[in-house]
């Protein structure tokens, strides 16, 4: 059983040998919460590691325990075997321990080298700094995991697949041993989650040591060696991707058997509830983005918008919700024109809006749950009368709220920020999904959630689509999009290419859609809205 | 972290003397780290002045002295209240600005003018009676102010004009026409110096002491109406969202140029009020040097109380306290004012420095819980109205 | 004496941020910086080192808003508060400088309460407060610096609508305010600066329209010169209309100031009648090679940088009023009411003559004014007019 110390090389086969990050009983408690009870976790030399969670689960706060931002009540971390104690994460850094955030540490302004400099020892005396060492350091770097960067480019212009690079470019330039990636493909293209993945390999391959956090489950099933699965602050199994499947690692992660595909059912579609008639839109600099779009949606179907993020669909979502003036065109709800009316009539009309971006628009985090429920309906009865806002209400429906769509929180009156994504969304669902309404628009419902939260939304969609409600659904997630739409429009460049049947249409042929909008446009497809 | 676990709604008192500690920790700490700055500076200046014994005790006399004059007698607790008065006040119009993503810088300019509005009127209904004179220089003064906050609330609204360049604009507008207006159509025409004439029956009547003004209760008035408009009504809530989030204000359907309107002339119409307070409840008459710093201490007032109505009660008595107890620091040890300004000053940048008093401190549970500062300067440099 | 601590606490005061805001001087004096010009204990002596007071008189000074050593009426009125306690053998008075004019009172009232004899308030902004103090405590001796007329109705209360009915000598028989005849200074300097002439066109710069004082200096000024040669032009200009900085604080601003105002006008000899703001005034005099004349206190020793141009200063004795008036006090000759200083009591003068050799027609021409002055058959301010603001001559 004992191998000579360049069996590292060969990933997951290793048992016995010392594991290179050791985290032993780790317990974290915080005012009302065990955060992390007793987790630990063996991450091997040359090894991919999974940490498989829901949102909410205690996969950050293990984390941050590693890199020093948060010290643990009980439990130890072993590096090689030795008992560590880490302060701060400079002190992490120090022992070779890096992390790549989910939102990336850049300075967009700077070029690839003095971001990757920036904070490095040397910099603090640049007479002495070898600028032209470090470049030729940098491009070897990359070079070795498969990758050509120019050191002078400015950070801000590059994509954020190859941002991503930077920022592991970063942590082996200081020469990390273990590097914890947070949800490294949240913000990913398929394509470019697979470019990363290779990358990976390689540095897993040169002995790197590799912690992925992550609740998408094919992705943990390709690239991890191996998976360890937390539940509720509890390590709930370990599984080797050979030995297990997406339906049991959902299962070990939420608790319960989950349905990883809804049912949709068979639509009813009625009458036309929401009419577009070649809206324009432009987005914050002026640029029409959104160039003249036709759509019906109909009351009991889904309509589903596919396309590359950024060819129109946030704003002419915002058009809809009465948050972007329309350059021109009309949107009519049940017959009525309401071209450029404001959010609220909007709301008042029975539309309700999911935004994609839910910290911007659709939660004020700093404010408590409660209040974030009553956000569209808060000057109305029963929450207020007259301008009294009536607090008794508000708490009275919102732990109704909390209960009917299992929110998990400690109370009403938490602030938003400090809930899970997941179930930050479900908030939002839970407020626009809760009362009577004709037009339900979806933009990216479920981007950054985990199974449990992308089922229980979907669910829900499904029970108003059922209920009669027309959907208006956006997604970058091309599978969502298939899985839930009755009728697809695919969205290219400021138009609405293609639509098809949702039950009969192709994965390719619509990705090859998304993709260059349809044999006129050519190849030059994937830039999205740059020109 | 997101709990996990549900923890029962009821707080235990452990948890409450917690959170107490988690609001207060920090301008606590600031307060006491300034007053070891002040006695640092009192040792330092002493050892640099040559010809005089050295007194290692100087800095208690001093501290002292400040305290026992402003609380150490009734006339002193008065004088102190008399003092937070205005600061309470001209703290909760920078503090609804910081509530709704606006910087009041422009509280010195609106309290010139609340004070200006109702010497105005009150000169002119001095002879009337006092329930009659009292809310119409007090309405004038509101007015006066509401104006100052209006425009650059407007501005901002319509153009997106930062309020914190033309507030400070308005502030030397403000001072450049109190002085015309006292030295000009408002002076005594006897007086050899510029001076308008008193306010008569408009003026505050005494309440408390010698000279414990209705100012105070009006002040107190203040704090409960602003707390309650803030927390109990849809107009506060609009105003907290604003300042917030305003995208999400707009998702919500609010309209945040009109609140931002609305609240920078509610700034106005506090500072205003502050002016009137220490017109009616002091001076009664106006002389072209009349008030020189309230609004600009309201500024400090609003950010040690971290834009808490109630807290600000508390800030406001801790700077009027030190104004009160200035003069028998300066009587009894002999040490300038301007020891005040410093300490005061030191608070403030312990204040804007937390990161480093939290370090120093290990004021960690602290960090964590602390979720209020974000609204403060939240639309700094960016546009918060689209 | 801690009081040397201040220029440390005001340097760090005005790195302070936000403390930092608070409000120009909003002094009413064109007082000028200067060393004393009359023989007085320095400010800086300790308490310790007093000889053992053969006087229990408790001293107090309340200044304006602004700081102790502003070279100006503060420093002065202390200054002489220091030096007559020191005469009679009292402590040395402590001061109290408000930040605010909403504590004049209270500032005032600390001493009271602390049982003080002797309250010493300074400038006309504190009459107010003061009138009422004096009001209503009658057993305790008030010193208001340029206060002047105490006015009060006829039941000794302050009379806010100037009418001034009441007989303040009889009904507060202990509030001194001592007032000055600066018009008498400034017509000595007018004489000197006309017969100094060569063009025929001299010039004055007071600090602000709003300071009474400034305008007897220069009213003054303009007589004098006249009186010496009556085709003499005299160009009038003031910095500010209002008690911001620009006015007695800012030599910055003063010396731009005075430079267009050279340009414009061309005088020959400038009169500085604007504090610190005034010594900007005379840099540009002397950088024009023009004369100039300093103000308050004789400021070819006060403020060196001008000596190359300074022919005289038009002066008044402001620290030898206070320091006279609690001299009277303790002697128990001090009377209530407005006491004026002039030529007849020395409360008045110019310095001795520099750069220039004065003819001696002129200075006969001098002694006999102030001769005609202490006779009273020299009247510099006609009908009180030389309150009003100054004007060019045409």
């Amino acid at each position: 059983m004992t191998h000579p110390a360049d069996s590292s090389l060969s990933p997951g086969l290793s048992p016995t040998l010392a594991p290179a990050l050791a985290m032993r009983g780790i317990t974290k408690r915080y005012p009302g919460v065990v955060a992390n009870d007793q987790i630990s976790l063996d991450v091997r030399p040359g090894e991919i590691h999974a940490l498989l969670g829901e949102n909410g689960a205690g996969k950050t706060t293990l984390m941050n325990v590693l890199y020093g931002l948060a010290r643990p009540d009980e439990g130890q971390i072993l590096l090689d075997g030795q008992p560590v104690r880490i302060e701060d994460p400079a002190d992490a850094i120090a022992r070779g321990i890096n992390m790549v955030h989910q939102h990336f540490m850049l300075v967009p302004v700077l070029s690839v080298a003095e971001n990757i400099l920036l904070g490095e020892e040397t910099m603090a005396n640049p007479i002495f700094l070898d600028r032209n060492e470090a470049h030729r350091r940098i491009v070897e770097l990359g070079r070795r995991f498969g990758f050509e960067i120019d050191p002078d480019v400015k950070v801000g212009s590059l994509s954020v697949g190859w941002q991503q690079r930077v920022e592991i470019l970063k942590a082996l330039y200081r020469r990390a041993r273990i590097l914890v990636l947070d949800e490294p493909t949240a913000v990913l293209t398929p394509q470019e989650t697979e470019e990363i993945f290779a990358v990976l390999r390689r540095l897993a391959q040169d002995g790197h040591s590799i912690v992925f956090i992550s609740h998408k489950l094919y992705e943990v099933l390709e690239i991890a060696d191996r998976i360890t699965v937390i539940r509720r602050g509890k390590v709930v199994g370990e599984r080797i991707p050979t030995e297990t499947n997406e339906d049991d690692l959902a299962e070990l992660m939420v608790g319960r058997e989950v349905q990883l595909t809804v049912d949709r059912g068979i639509s009813h579609p009625a009458g036309v509830v929401l009419e577009v008639d070649g809206l324009r839109v432009k987005d914050d600099r002026g640029n029409e983005v959104v160039r003249g779009v036709d759509l019906e949606v109909r009351a009991g179907e889904i309509f589903g918008i596919a396309g590359v993020a950024g060819n129109g669909q946030d704003e002419l979502v915002e058009a809809i919700v009465g948050l972007r003036r329309p350059a021109g065109g009309r949107v009519s709800l049940g017959g009525t024109d309401v071209t450029g009316r404001s959010p609220r009539a909007m709301n008042e009309a029975g539309v309700a809006y999911v935004p994609a971006d839910r910290h911007r628009f659709g939660l004020v985090l700093a404010f408590p749950l409660a209040d974030n429920l009553v956000l569209t309906s808060y000057y109305r009865r029963p929450y207020s009368r007259g301008i009294l806002r009536d607090d008794a209400a508000i708490l009275r429906d919102a732990e109704k709220t909390i209960e009917r769509f299992d929110i998990r929180t400690p109370s009403a009156t938490v602030k938003a920020g400090t809930l899970s994504g997941g179930n930050q969304q479900k908030a939002i669902v839970a407020r626009e999904f809760g009362r009577e309404i004709q037009l339900l628009v979806l933009d990216q419902p479920t981007r950054g959630l985990d199974v449990g939260s992308i089922e229980f939304i979907h669910r829900q969609a499904i029970d108003k689509r059922n209920a009669g409600t027309a959907l208006l659904l956006v997604s970058a997630e091309l599978d969502e999009i298939l899985e839930m739409s009755d009728r697809i429009g695919v969205m290219y460049r400021g138009t609405i290419v293609a639509v098809m049947d949702g039950r009969t249409a192709d994965k390719n042929e619509v990705g090859l859609l998304m993709a260059t909008g349809g044999a006129e446009h050519g190849a030059d497809a994937t830039e999205g809205r740059t020109a | 972290m997101t709990p996990p676990v549900a923890t029962p709604a009821g707080r235990s008192a452990g948890a409450f003397a917690r959170a107490a500690w988690a609001a207060i920790a920090l301008p606590f700490v600031a307060i006491v780290m300034a007053l070891v700055v002040g006695a640092l500076i009192i040792l330092v200046s002493e050892l640099l002045v040559t010809g005089r014994p050295f007194q290692p005790t100087l800095p208690l006399t001093a501290y002292q002295a400040l305290f026992v004059g402003a609380f150490g007698s009734f006339d002193g607790l008065v004088a102190t209240f008399v003092n937070a008065a205005p600061l309470v006040l001209g703290g909760l119009s920078v503090a609804i600005g910081f509530k709704a993503g606006l910087f009041n810088i422009g509280a010195q300019g609106q309290f010139l003018m609340g004070a200006l509005g109702s010497v105005m009127a009150g000169v002119a209904v001095a002879t009337w009676p006092p329930f009659l004179a009292i809310p119409i220089a007090v309405a004038a003064g509101l007015l006066a102010g509401a104006i100052m906050g209006f425009i650059p609330g407007i501005l901002k609204a319509l153009s997106g004009a930062h309020e914190v360049v033309t507030t400070i604009m308005l502030n030397y507008i403000a001072v450049g026409v109190l002085a015309a207006l006292v030295s000009g159509p408002l002076k005594v025409p006897r007086s050899p110096s510029p001076v308008t004439y008193d306010v008569g029956n408009a003026a505050y009547p005494i309440i408390l002491g010698r000279d414990g003004h209705l100012g105070i209760l009006v002040a107190l008035a203040g704090v409960a109406i602003i707390w309650w408009l803030l927390y109990r009504t849809t107009w506060g809530f609009e105003i907290r969202t604003v300042g917030a989030n305003p995208e999400a204000a707009r998702y919500a359907g609010m309209h945040p140029r009109a609140v931002i309107a609305f609240t920078m002339t509610l700034c106005g119409m506090l500072a205003g009020l502050a002016g009137t307070g220490v017109l009616l409840g002091v001076s009664h008459s106006m002389t072209s040097s009349f008030g020189t710093t309230v609004g600009f201490d309201s500024i400090a007032v609003a950010l040690l109380a971290r834009s808490n109505p109630v807290g600000i009660i508390f800030a406001a008595i801790l700077f009027g306290a030190m104004r009160a107890g200035a003069g028998l620091m300066q009587i009894q040890a002999q040490i300038p004012v301007e020891l005040v300004d410093v300490v005061q000053a030191t608070i403030l940048l312990f204040l804007v420095a937390s990161p480093v008093l939290r370090a120093l401190f290990r004021l960690r549970g602290v960090q964590t819980e602390l979720g209020s500062t974000d609204t403060i300067t939240r639309t700094y440099g960016g546009e918060a109205v689209r | 004496m801690i009081r040397r601590l201040q220029p440390a606490l005001v340097a760090l005061a005005s790195l302070a941020v936000v403390a930092g805001c608070t409000g120009g001087g909003a002094s009413p004096s064109p007082s000028a910086p200067a060393a004393t010009t009359s023989p007085s204990t320095p400010a800086s002596v300790a308490p310790t080192a007093t000889p053992a007071p053969s006087s229990n008189l408790k001293i107090g000074v309340v200044t304006d808003i602004g700081t102790l050593d502003d070279k100006n009426f503060n420093e002065y009125s202390y200054k002489g508060a220091v030096a007559g306690a020191a005469d009679i053998g009292a402590a040395t008075p402590p001061s109290i400088v408000p930040k605010d004019q909403s504590e004049y009172a209270t500032d005032i009232q600390s001493f009271v309460s602390q049982g003080y004899n002797i309250i010493v308030t300074v400038g006309f902004n504190l009459a107010g407060p003061t009138t009422t103090a004096a009001h209503d405590n009658p057993n305790i001796w008030f010193i208001g610096v340029d206060q002047s007329p105490i006015c009060v109705d006829t039941t000794g209360k302050l009379d806010t609508t100037f009418a001034c009915k009441g007989d303040a000598k009889t009904l507060l028989p202990k509030y001194i305010s001592l007032q000055f005849a600066e018009d008498q200074a400034g017509y000595l300097a007018g004489i000197v600066a006309a017969a100094e002439s060569k063009t025929g066109v001299i010039g004055a710069i007071g600090g602000t329209t709003l300071c009474q004082p400034c305008n007897r200096y220069i009213n003054g000024y303009i007589e004098g010169a006249q009186a010496q040669n009556p085709s003499v032009k005299v160009k009038v200009a003031y910095v500010t209309h209002d008690f911001s900085n620009a006015a007695f604080n800012d030599p910055v601003g003063g010396k731009n100031f005075a430079q267009s105002f050279i340009s414009t006008n061309k005088p020959d000899v400038l009169f500085q009648v604007a504090g610190k703001t005034g010594n900007g005034v005379l840099d540009a005099a002397c950088a024009a090679k023009i004369y100039g004349i300093g103000v308050d206190v004789d400021q070819y020793l006060s403020y060196p940088n001008a000596d190359p141009c300074i022919i005289t200063s038009a002066e008044k004795h402001l620290q030898s009023a206070v320091e006279s008036a609690i001299k009277g006090i303790a002697a128990g000759t001090a009377v209530g009411g407005d006491n004026r200083f002039d030529a007849t009591n020395d409360g008045i003068g110019i310095s001795p003559i520099t750069n220039v050799t004065l003819a001696s027609d002129v200075q006969t021409k001098i002694n006999d004014a102030l001769a005609a002055m202490k006779a009273g058959t020299l009247n510099t301010c006609p009908n009180s007019t030389c309150n009003n603001v100054a004007k060019s001559t045409p």
